[in-house]
């Protein structure tokens, strides 16, 4: 799964420590989505487009292997 | 999202003032089988088997306790450590939590298989006495690796 969190975070020219804080989780778990290392939760995601005032289907993007079982 | 199955970060350490000197004076108990007479006890026991082969249901038995007591405050300290929450307790560190706990017991139970087919009489019984604590201590170890390698992986990160 693709997501365009770092670009929305430039967008709103925020740093991944304030943008932590305000979904409240750590900063490694916004690190680690961004490098594509973590699939957040139905929450967190609502939360970050809550945050990043977009869709989720804007945020994020399934991938082709996302298909496979 | 919100856990209510692990204790409150401030058991972390508590857990670790308990868990390192009973872990220490417990593995030097052990080894030396030293058992000062201080702790010998008269304790209560249910489903007894004494050494001439008498069975009884429920009743009292004479006992050195100091193994017993080193050993619950090994099992409560070592879950105080292994449970309670980080400071930063997330979604993601909940997975870490998850995936080592199943590792841990892959690992656990791998050992006593191969204890299974290669340990005999008393050798077995010493694993099986290890295999009791070290499912918690794979996972420690395991789970504070992983966590120490997420945070430091971030330290690293630009900021923007």
């Amino acid at each position: 799964m693709k997501n365009s969190i770092k670009v929305q975070r430039a967008i709103q020219n925020m740093t991944q420590a304030q943008l932590a804080e305000k979904a409240k989780v750590s900063r490694q778990t916004i690190n680690a989505m961004e490098l594509g290392k973590y699939v957040p939760s139905t929450v967190l995601s609502l939360r970050l487009s809550v945050i990043f005032k977009i869709s989720v289907n804007e945020l994020f993007e399934l991938e082709e292997q996302d298909w496979v079982k | 999202m919100e856990t209510n199955y692990l204790l409150s970060s401030k058991f972390k350490r508590i857990g670790l003032i308990i868990l390192i000197p009973s872990l220490i004076l417990g593995l030097y108990t052990l080894f030396t089988d030293w058992e000062p007479a201080f702790f010998d006890a008269n304790v209560l026991g249910i489903f007894i088997e004494d050494l001439s082969g008498n069975n009884r249901f429920i009743g009292t038995v004479e006992n050195n306790i100091l193994n017993e007591i080193l050993g619950i405050l090994v099992i409560l300290g070592g879950i105080m450590v292994a449970f309670s929450k980080e400071k930063d307790e997330d979604e993601l560190i909940a997975k870490i939590r998850l995936e080592s706990l199943v590792w841990a017991m892959y690992l656990n139970y791998g050992i006593l298989l191969l204890a299974f087919l290669l340990l005999y009489d008393f050798s077995f019984y010493w694993a099986m006495v290890f295999n009791m604590y070290t499912m918690l201590f794979f996972f420690i170890i395991r789970f504070n690796i992983k966590i120490w390698r997420l945070r430091k992986s971030v330290s690293y990160e630009e900021q923007y």
